[in-house]
């Protein structure tokens, strides 16, 4: 079995992508939110320095808060401001004021530039990088986002005088810490992944378990074990309700199958009797010279024999069309009683030859349907009713409309069958009659309720032993 | 030899009846199983062919039947061929089967091997003395030359050597050597005793006087 296409396998496939899909997407989402904090927190940090590098620059030199013109509106610096005063004495007080944050040129630790207007450096810090290019921004009291430098993350403000602060740290050990993050979530993730994989492949496993019992068991029936079932393990679940399914599917192919060996058992042993006759027939009269009147009784041995097995292949031909349902029945409208009265007259000799008294009670009765077919029907119910009748017996036949539908009973007076045979009447080569001797093939009605059926009627039998039986065809009327 | 033909259909009867009649068997029949079963237990047979489906009384249950009283060989005639009938035939009793359609050489092949076997005979040839007895071929010779015996002689004979060392009764014979339907007179199988003893030799059978026949 090929791996794609094996159900598990696209299963366990589909199911470990979106699991990854799944991971992949928290992981991301907690590396971001962690990041995020972090830089937050170094801006933050830095955002203290550009403002206490801000307030430095212009709060010292400590003028008089009041009636100093150019701190009562912000904004509107005078252009006049001579750089100087932003120079040594003013960053000595912010290193003092903010010490923590500008110590020593520690690459951990902040560094600050400042640029005056025109582009040209005010001061900068000892651990500031030298070089430093200086951002572009438009002038703006607003912070900037910050800009990433290598593994230097700067923020820079544009003072409301003109001057542009930027304060910047090194963020290798951030970076080293979120990379950390990062290894640690993905452990985790393929942890919860190699889990999560194995604990679907079980299920997985443990769910296809049954279709690998139903397949199982397909494949022995396949090969010709029909008496093969599905263990059906747990019967609730969908699977269990189709092994059940199936196993009652594989019952009645079992049944179906034995059947039709059966019949064709059935139809060879029917074969063999008349092939022995000719057989010895031929074989006695072939041993030596013989009288014409011998050979003359021989042919018409073989004559019976060869005309029993020919009304014998007319039979299986006729069930195995009707099975087929290749036989369509012709649907014409036409009237029944016609049909019967027909069939009376053409089986009185048989009836007048076995003493056998014929009576019929006809109501005329269109009915939908093939009139040859359904003759046939009622040639081979009076057949048996004559047949199985006793000397000087009766049969009575009778047509009539019941509630819409064509009733014809066909009853005897003979020896009735036996509540044991009853329900077995209209199997294939089921006789009452064990031997032969009345020469019948035993499909004569097996054909009589094929015929019924596909007409869309039914037939029906009843019997009492010694008193007589009686079959009633119903039929739909047209 | 005589046989009982049990087989309900006609045709099969009348030529299975003329085929055995021409091997010079003394053939009954019956048409049904209840017939077959009644002269089944009431004359010893030689052998019974018997089918299985039978009206009245099938096959299965005449062999049931016989078996409790009598040895009697019985060769089953059937139309199925599954090896589970074949074992059910077996073990119910019957000596040997044949499955219809059939060869008439096959049938008569099967009979004289059971009828040798009731004898508890191993071959198709018996001698006695300087007298050799083919089953098979049905001719006797004496010494290595063929000799003429009509079919109710060399049936006499076949009989007798069959049983050697038993004394037959006269009616044993008539049961054995004529069927149901001829008329047996007493003087005829005297007849068939002397013209016997004419072409084989005066010793050839003795007669055991108030008892019957007797090859020695």
């Amino acid at each position: 079995m090929k791996i794609f296409n094996s159900i598990k396998w696209r299963l366990q496939i589909w199911y470990g992508l979106i699991l990854v899909a799944v991971l992949a997407g928290l992981g991301i989402a907690a590396y971001e939110l962690e990041r995020g904090k972090t830089y937050r927190q170094v801006d933050g940090e830095m955002m203290r320095g550009v403002n206490s590098i801000a307030n430095a620059l212009h709060d010292t030199p400590p003028h008089p808060p009041n009636g100093d013109p150019r701190f009562d509106r912000p904004g509107e610096f005078p252009e006049d401001r001579p750089p100087e005063e932003l120079s040594g004495e003013n960053f000595r007080l912010l290193h003092l004021r903010d010490q923590t944050l500008f110590i020593g040129n520690d690459t951990n630790s902040f560094y600050f530039v400042v640029w005056k207007r025109d582009g040209s450096e005010l001061v900068h810090s000892t651990n500031a990088p030298t070089k430093l290019p200086q951002p572009e921004h438009q002038p703006s009291p607003e912070p900037q986002p910050p800009r990433m430098r290598g593994m230097f993350r700067e923020i820079s403000i544009v003072t409301p005088p003109g001057e542009m602060i930027l304060v910047g740290c090194s963020i290798a050990s951030e970076v080293k810490e979120l990379r950390l993050t990062a290894l640690k979530l993905a452990g985790f993730g393929g942890i919860i992944l190699f889990f999560g994989l194995a604990g679907g492949w079980w299920f997985v496993s443990r769910a296809l378990r049954p279709i690998e019992n139903i397949s199982a068991a397909a494949v022995k029936i396949s090969a010709g074990d029909l008496s093969q079932r599905i263990n059906v393990a747990e019967a609730e679940s969908e699977l269990g309700q189709l092994a059940a399914v199936l196993n009652s599917t594989f019952a009645r192919l079992e049944a179906a199958f034995a059947q039709q060996q059966q019949f064709t058992s059935d139809a060879a042993h029917e074969l063999r009797t008349p092939v022995s006759v000719m057989l010895t027939q031929t074989q006695t009269a072939l041993n030596r010279e013989r009288e014409a009147a011998d050979y003359k009784q021989t042919v018409e041995a073989c004559q019976r024999a060869a005309q029993r097995m020919r009304r014998l292949i007319e039979s299986l031909l006729a069930l195995a069309r009707l099975d087929a349902g290749q036989e369509q029945m012709k649907r014409l409208d036409f009237d029944l009683s016609n049909t019967v009265s027909d069939c009376v007259e053409l089986i009185r000799p048989l009836a007048d030859g076995r003493g056998v008294k014929i009576s019929a009670e006809l109501q005329p009765l269109e009915i939908s349907g093939d009139s040859e077919r359904l003759a046939q029907v009622v040639m081979n119910l009076l057949t048996n009713a004559i047949q199985y009748n006793l000397p000087d017996g009766e049969a009575r036949v009778k047509l009539e409309s019941q509630n819409g539908m064509a009733v014809l009973t066909v009853s005897d007076t003979g020896a009735g069958i036996s509540a044991e045979d009853l329900p077995r009447v209209f199997e294939r080569f089921y006789r009452v009659d064990k031997s032969r001797s009345t020469g019948g093939n035993g499909l004569g009605l097996a054909i009589a309720k094929a015929i019924v059926e596909a007409h869309g009627g039914t037939i029906e039998v009843s019997s009492e032993e010694n008193v007589g039986t009686t079959f009633t065809v119903r039929l739909p009327a047209a | 030899m005589r046989i009982l033909v049990v087989e309900d259909e006609p045709d099969l009867l009348r030529s299975l009846t003329q085929a055995l009649r021409e091997e010079d068997y003394a053939v009954d029949t019956a048409a049904d199983g209840e017939d077959g079963f009644y002269k089944a237990e009431n004359y010893d047979y030689d052998a019974i062919v018997l089918d299985v489906m039978l009206p009245k009384m099938d096959g299965w249950e005449i062999l049931k039947r016989l078996r409790k009283i009598k040895k009697t060989p019985v060769l089953m005639l059937t139309a199925r061929d599954q090896s589970r009938d074949r074992v059910r035939g077996l073990d119910t009793g019957a000596d040997d089967y044949v499955v219809k359609p059939f060869d008439l050489s096959e049938l008569f092949a099967r009979l004289r091997a059971l009828i040798r076997r009731s004898a508890n005979k191993t071959t198709n040839v018996i001698e006695i003395g300087e007298v050799k007895i083919d089953t098979a071929l049905r001719n006797v010779s004496l010494k290595e030359k063929p000799v003429e015996l009509t079919a109710r002689e060399y049936a006499l004979v076949e009989f007798l050597a069959l049983h050697r060392g038993e004394v037959v009764t006269r009616t044993q014979l008539y049961e054995h050597l004529f069927d149901e339907n001829e008329s047996s007179l007493s003087n005829l199988l005297d007849v068939h005793v002397s013209n016997v003893r004419k072409k084989l030799g005066s010793e050839f059978i003795v007669t055991r006087r108030g008892h019957g026949y007797c090859i020695e």
